[in-house]
């Protein structure tokens, strides 16, 4: 008998009782709806996470370098004029965000545990992240670019409102930004010294919700973001009405500080000829950009933190318009030391697997650096060990429907115990018999599997319809379930092995039906 | 040689606590074409002698031969086989399933026997039509008549050509017509293909008009071995 004429004989026993097996298939198909649910949530969790919200600002790729701060430097400069002086080892533990940064970027790491690249004790011999470092860094092996993080804060006056702006400075070429790839209007800087800014969605719907407190108010402050209802033409439209629009700048009059000619190198000519006015009694200076480009508030779960900056005007224009910036302490530390370099440097590498790689390079050039890498995988960890969780959850419901099969695969086996009889008498052998059950059991397995897979699907639809609706309510929607084929897969064959297993004993029963017994007529 | 032979055959139940002999020390012998009735009131053991000789048992002492090979040291397995090949067994009861087709019943042994799908159904037109059946084979037992039952049944052992034809009381559920019928039909079919038959009966008469030698079975012996 081959397994075809099983698997037929299988079905037909399965028709025979269309009831019971529908019934016993229910049981599977919750267990596997459950699973699927569970583990899919999970899994959506991880995705909105880890691959939505990192991969679309490219974290993977990414590695910040981190010059020695100026408390540092001071250290390091007072210990060459002062040779006796031990040097003090809780430099590295002071702040590290001594100028623009307000003492409060999340992007600067933990001291200490930022990285296995991250040099481990303090050192002093740290170098100056200058644009010479920089250039070094870009040459290493994978390393697609190396800059200096330009980001500071300037008063900003855009539609007759003037408030304070954390401005970051952009590299024109689209590929050396990938948040600039995708434009809700407009696009990227003409060139590297353009008087252009690119804004956000976010920056025009903060100066809309402004003008407009009514809408302010539903505004969604939760983890599950943000951004106005509306729709996507709305949106577009919004954003293009702002391209071309005029953002001021407002600095010092150049005269106020000790202006220096070159920055690193870079011949400054800030202020070129007819490039900037005055504002009243000439207290301040403004400096005029176009809106050029209009970036998307992305959807879904919104680490803020990472995407901050609203404003972006292009690398050349920020270098010099830090520099119009600094702040008093900037200043002093400047007049002890020189210049400090750079705060920050983002390298950004070819592929991820390179970053610890590259990230040893870093290390040898004498500057601490931090990735997400380590902290990726144990993210990944952690949800590996929460969607196991949430699997085992759903396994208990699978597992309840075992004893559901093996109840009717025994009474399937009570009903046909003189049909089993028949078979041995007329040259079945055990194994057939016991091979007819266990694919009884595996189509129950599969039947239930597939719908279950299917029910779970749906439920994930509905639910996340629901919370869309009524939960989050505004803004893109959020898509919280992931199913991937590996999953469906998996339950299906997790299905279908549980109930293999609920089948071993019926199975075995059946095998054993003493054929003479089965047989004696009533 | 005989074709089938019970040598010194005991074959004990337990019945709860008490343990039932149902044979005891039997020896027999079946030749090749021969038609062999084995007669004895109820509970003589003559339907336990029979299970042993279609190896749907095996005895505590003795052991059965078959073509002089012992059937003792067969597997569970080798012993399927053995039912599938060798011998074939129609009963009192038919035993047909219920939800086939008498054609299906009939491919089911054909499967077992691993006969491939495209055969198993003109060999089982075959078999039905050799019993007189061609017209009936898509009905179910409970569609046809006892003797049609019954023929379904022989068709069914006939299917993988067994050396020997195993009856347990066959006219057993049949009124006295139709079990004339029935015998006719074996007796001719014997004498046709030299086929092997052993019959359980409590029947006298049939045995005494249709076998060629009788054994006769009492509370678990043979009194009568006719030969």
């Amino acid at each position: 008998m081959n397994l075809t004429d099983i698997l037929a004989l299988a079905l037909r026993n399965l028709r025979q009782a269309k009831l019971r097996t529908a019934l016993t298939v229910i049981g599977v198909v919750i267990g596997v709806a459950a699973i699927i649910t569970m583990v899919s949530f999970g899994i959506g969790l991880q995705q909105n996470i880890i691959s939505n919200a990192f991969a679309k600002l490219d974290l993977f790729t990414v590695i910040t370098v981190f010059g020695a701060n100026t408390d540092e430097l001071i250290a390091l400069d007072d210990t060459m004029n002062n040779p006796s002086n031990v040097p003090s080892n809780n430099a590295d533990a002071s702040s590290n965000n001594a100028d623009d940064d307000s003492g409060d970027d999340p992007s600067d790491p933990p001291q200490g545990e930022s990285s296995p690249a991250a040099s481990p004790t303090p050192d002093l011999r740290r170098r100056r992240l200058d644009d010479a470092a920089i250039a070094e860094m870009a040459a290493i092996n994978g390393v697609r670019y190396a800059l200096p993080v330009l980001m500071f804060q300037s008063y900003v006056r855009y539609e007759g409102r003037t408030e304070r702006q954390r401005i970051g400075g952009a590299l024109a070429s689209v590929d050396y930004n990938p948040r600039f790839k995708n434009f809700l209007a407009g696009g990227s800087f003409t060139n590297d010294d353009a008087r252009e800014v690119i804004v956000t969605e976010n920056f025009l719907d903060r100066v809309a919700a402004r003008r407009n407190p009514a809408r302010r108010a539903r505004r969604n402050q939760g983890p599950f973001s943000p951004a106005p209802v509306k729709s996507d033409e709305q949106r577009a439209e919004d954003a293009a009405s702002a391209i071309g629009r005029e953002i001021t700048l407002l600095t010092l009059p150049s005269a106020a500080g000790p202006e220096p000619t070159s920055v690193f190198g870079i011949p400054l000519g800030l202020l070129e000829a007819g490039d900037q006015e005055s504002g009243p009694d000439g207290r301040y200076e403004t400096h005029v950009f176009r809106i050029r480009g209009v970036l998307p508030s992305d959807g879904g779960v919104n680490f803020d933190q990472f995407a901050r900056t609203d404003l972006y005007i292009p690398v050349e224009q920020a270098r010099r318009f830090r520099q119009a910036n600094r702040d008093p302490l900037e200043l002093m530390s400047e007049a002890l030391i020189g210049d400090a370099g750079y705060q920050r440097a983002e390298v950004r590498v070819m592929d991820p697997t390179v970053v610890r790689d590259v990230q040893r390079e870093i290390t040898k050039l004498g500057f601490r650096s931090f990735s997400l890498t380590n902290q990726i995988d144990e993210i990944r960890y952690i949800f590996f060990v929460v969607n196991g969780g949430l699997a085992l959850l759903g396994g208990i419901a699978l597992l309840v429907a075992s004893f559901g099969i093996a109840n009717t695969m025994i009474m399937s086996i009570l009903e046909r115990t003189r049909e089993i009889g028949i078979m041995k008498a007329i040259g079945g052998s055990d194994g057939e018999i016991m091979r007819i059950f266990f694919f009884e059991a595996s189509l129950i397995g599969l039947l239930g599997g597939a719908f279950g897979v299917l029910a779970g699907w749906g439920t994930d639809r509905l639910a996340n319809f629901l919370v869309n609706r009524y939960v989050v309510k505004q803004g893109p929607y959020i898509e919280f379930f992931s199913i991937p084929w590996y999953l469906w897969l998996g339950a299906i064959a997790f299905a279908v092995l549980i109930s293999l297993a609920a089948a071993v004993y019926p199975a075995l029963r059946a095998a054993r039906v003493d054929p003479i017994r089965a047989l004696r007529h009533d | 040689m005989p074709i089938l032979e019970a040598r010194s055959v005991t074959r004990e139940y337990h019945m709860g606590a008490e343990t039932v002999r149902a044979l005891s020390d039997v020896s027999a012998g079946i030749e090749r074409g021969e038609f062999v009735a084995i007669i004895g009131t109820s509970g003589s053991g003559k339907s336990t002698l029979l299970n042993l000789f279609g190896g749907l048992d095996r005895p505590n002492e003795g052991e059965i031969l078959f073509d002089g090979k012992s059937l003792a040291p067969l597997s569970s397995r080798e012993m399927a086989r053995y039912r599938l090949r060798r011998v074939g067994m129609i009963f009192q009861s038919f035993n047909l399933i219920p939800t086939m087709t008498a054609q299906q019943n009939v491919t089911l042994a054909l499967a077992f026997a691993g006969v491939a799908r495209r055969d198993r159904r003109t060999r089982a037109d075959e078999l039905l039509a050799r019993v007189g059946l061609e017209t009936r084979a898509l009905h179910r037992p409970s569609e046809l008549s006892g003797g049609e039952q019954q023929r379904v049944a022989i068709a069914r052992a006939l299917a993988n050509e067994p050396d020997i034809l195993l009856a347990d009381e066959p006219t057993g559920n049949l009124d006295s017509r139709r079990a004339t019928e029935l015998m006719d039909f074996l007796n001719e079919m014997r004498r046709r293909d030299r086929r092997t038959i052993v019959m359980v009966t409590h029947d006298q008469e049939l045995a005494h008009n249709y076998a060629d030698r009788i054994i006769r079975l009492k509370d678990g012996r043979v009194i009568d071995g006719d030969a």
